[in-house]
């Protein structure tokens, strides 16, 4: 078995090779060949598929690029590789239950099945967005104050106390310590202590995360993420962030968001890119769980179609194949206060939670502005819960998704961002403003009489 | 070969990313009394517009725009110089340089507006990821560059592109640049607090507003 200490052996003495060439003579030639091998075709009329052919194809052809590829180091330019028996270990031996949170807001998270009959844990926040510390705790709060909400993963702190935080500066240790201390007490203040945390989004480099490895900020029935970065890389900063959790003992999350119209080339190719990133972010970081983006090139968002049917392929396949726990990203392009939002959250959170993930979101404006709040999650929440209890199946699922794309997919080139969060909530009270609510009210209606379901 | 199917065969080992092909057509270019500079710009040039055009449809992905470009200096490394010969002038193209702004290691998005910009006639200088301040200027005065364009992913970095500005501003050569920021996080309400000229939502939006601001900033 392999532990985080024969991966830093390998860091230096894998083969080296220049980055560039493993780019585009690893990654890039050997998606497009196995893309040519195995057939697999984009369909966007299939954004949720039903052949298992295709998945289990796509399983084969990722576990042949993350044998043949490894993981390229940045800090050696050394390749990261193992052997077919290090993976299939790290796969079997991969929890696909885990007892998040504590005491009476412990929940159990599991490894999602195809049309899973189970209610799928709702992970909620904008991730990845910077949130202005004035407004972070009440935003925080606007979440945990939701009792659909399962697990926390909210976005960071760019600004601390009037000063701006700057990457590999020392402030990074004080925005992630804030980021946490204010979780802690949002947490608290909803009467959720135990909430579990995916946290420290305020750390970029390995700085404030070695931070708050403490029950003060982020214990250890909380997590961390950790990236592979773009594509099949790592470098000593991700690892150091390994290293410091595993000794600590909380989890590891991997992050994988390869680029569709990036190296891994199209739909296709960034499908096979995701297995391999899953079967070797597993076996290098012995994470617990793992998080699902794909990112498009030009909208960022997953809701885009191309985006979907990867959320809906890869998860298929790994379902079918190496059950993982995976936590599927509702990236929005439209930001919350806009009707916009709630056709993309639905169509991804159909697709997600029909094809083996549970959601994670919701991110409006892919995290670029603060405009988010709670009330687009409880509705990303109510759409997962009702997905599950009418027994949604594939075809229908796809039907539905495809119906509601229609309703956004042209105007993801400029999406209406809506409003950041304080024009969205009553701050004090942390509850949402008439007009944001009404909004919500009406879409709600609206897309329960589109899709049929029981919203 | 007449004419016409040499500079087919250039637009085309251009968008095929041939590397050899296109240096082995522009020998013949030249053996056949082409002007280069026509075979470069009716040739080359359109064949990368082309691969330009295509990657923003997402016909084809950035490693293929890669080997276009690649293919493209490969031609042009013999073509250039049997322009210069003929006694013209080297083929004045705008210069860019282009990073990853210090501390962020993300460099595909910037990648792919790099690969844009050369597919749409930009001589790039690009300084890869993590790139400190006083390096980008340092390399945009010794290329004589048109236009410096940051990239962040990471909104810790977005500080450092106002330092761009601040440094530039310091030294007194603030106006000799046109300073383009974008990736991610960064907003165009942001490029306009900071006092950047340019912000591209996409690679798209990046080579156009690139092409308006220098027209309207560096008349030629």
């Amino acid at each position: 078995m392999n532990s985080i200490w024969e991966v830093i052996d390998k860091t230096e003495t894998g083969p080296y090779m220049e980055e560039r060439d493993f780019d585009l003579k690893v990654v890039a030639k050997r998606c497009r060949e196995l893309v040519k091998e195995y057939e697999i075709k984009f369909d966007p009329n299939e954004i949720i598929t039903t052949d298992d052919t295709l998945a289990d194809d796509l399983f084969e052809a990722g576990m042949r690029l993350a044998l043949e590829a490894g993981i390229f180091c940045r800090s050696t330019k050394r390749i990261i590789k193992f052997e077919e028996g290090e993976i299939h270990e790290a796969v079997v031996s991969a929890p696909n239950k885990l007892h998040i949170g504590t005491r009476k807001d412990a929940r159990i998270l599991y490894a999602r099945e195809i049309e899973d009959k189970r209610a799928a844990i709702i992970c909620g926040g904008q991730a990845g967005a910077a949130i202005p510390e004035e407004w972070y705790l009440p935003m925080s709060l606007s979440y945990m104050k939701e009792p659909l909400i399962d697990m926390i993963n909210n976005g960071g702190l760019t600004v601390v106390e009037g000063r701006k935080v700057r990457t590999n500066s020392p402030l990074e240790i004080q925005a992630t310590r804030r980021e946490l201390s204010m979780l802690r007490e949002a947490a608290e203040r909803a009467g959720r202590p135990g909430i579990h945390l995916l946290a420290a989004e305020s750390s970029v480099s390995a700085l404030g995360d070695l931070a708050i490895a403490s029950d003060r900020y982020l214990r250890t029935s909380d997590a961390h993420l950790v990236a592979l970065l773009n594509e099949l890389k790592t470098d000593y900063d991700r690892i150091s962030k390994v290293v410091n959790f595993t000794e600590y003992g909380a989890l590891n999350v991997t992050l994988v968001d390869p680029i569709i119209g990036g190296y891994a080339g199209g739909p296709e190719g960034v499908a096979v890119c995701f297995i391999a990133s899953f079967l070797l972010g597993r076996t290098m970081y012995r994470s617990d769980y793992h998080v699902i983006h794909p990112i498009h090139f030009r909208y960022m968002s997953t809701s885009a179609v191309e985006c979907m049917w990867n959320l809906n392929i890869v998860g298929q396949a790994m379902a079918r194949n190496a059950p993982f726990i995976l936590m599927g990203d509702v990236w929005t392009s439209a930001g919350a206060g806009t009707e916009m939002i709630f056709y993309e959250t639905a169509a991804n959170t159909i697709t997600n939670v029909v094809t083996g993930s549970h959601p994670l979101g919701v991110s409006a404006t892919n995290g670029k502005y603060p405009h988010a709040s709670g009330l687009e999650t409880r509705f990303m929440a109510q759409v997962a819960l009702e997905t599950v209890c009418s027994g949604l199946k594939r075809n229908n699922a796809n039907e539905l998704v495809i119906k509601l794309a229609k309703e956004y997919k042209d105007r993801m080139d400029k999406p209406d961002i809506g409003k950041p969060f304080p024009q969205l909530y009553d701050v004090s009270k942390v509850i949402p403003k008439p007009e944001w609510n009404a909004i919500y009210l009406k879409m709600k209606k609206k897309i329960a009489d589109m899709t049929g379901l029981d919203l | 070969m007449n004419k016409v199917h040499i500079l087919d065969d250039l637009a085309d080992s251009v968008i095929n990313g041939e590397l050899e092909k296109a240096a082995a057509t522009a020998k013949k270019a030249l053996a056949a009394g082409l002007d280069p500079y026509e075979a470069i710009s009716e040739g080359l040039m359109k064949g990368m517009a082309k691969v330009g055009d295509d990657f923003s449809k997402l016909k084809i992905y950035l490693p293929e725009v890669m080997m276009a470009a690649d293919a493209m200096n490969a031609a042009l490394g013999i073509l250039e110089p049997a322009a210069l010969k003929r006694g013209g002038k080297k083929v004045k193209k705008s210069k860019v340089v282009i990073g990853t702004i210090y501390g962020d290691i993300h460099d595909i998005g910037k990648n792919i507006v790099a690969m844009l910009l050369k597919a749409n006639g930009f001589e790039v200088y690009d300084l890869g990821r993590e790139v400190p301040v006083d390096a980008m200027i340092k390399k945009s005065e010794e290329v004589g560059a048109d236009v410096i364009a940051a990239s962040a992913l990471l909104s810790t970095s977005m500080p450092y592109m106002e330092d761009l500005i601040s440094l530039l501003k310091d030294k007194g050569i603030r106006k000799k640049f046109i300073v383009m920021v974008g990736g991610g996080p960064v907003t165009r309400e942001w490029a306009k607090e900071i006092g950047a000229d340019g912000y591209g939502d996409d690679g798209d939006e990046a080579v156009k507003v690139a092409k308006e601001l220098l027209r309207k900033v560096k008349p030629r």
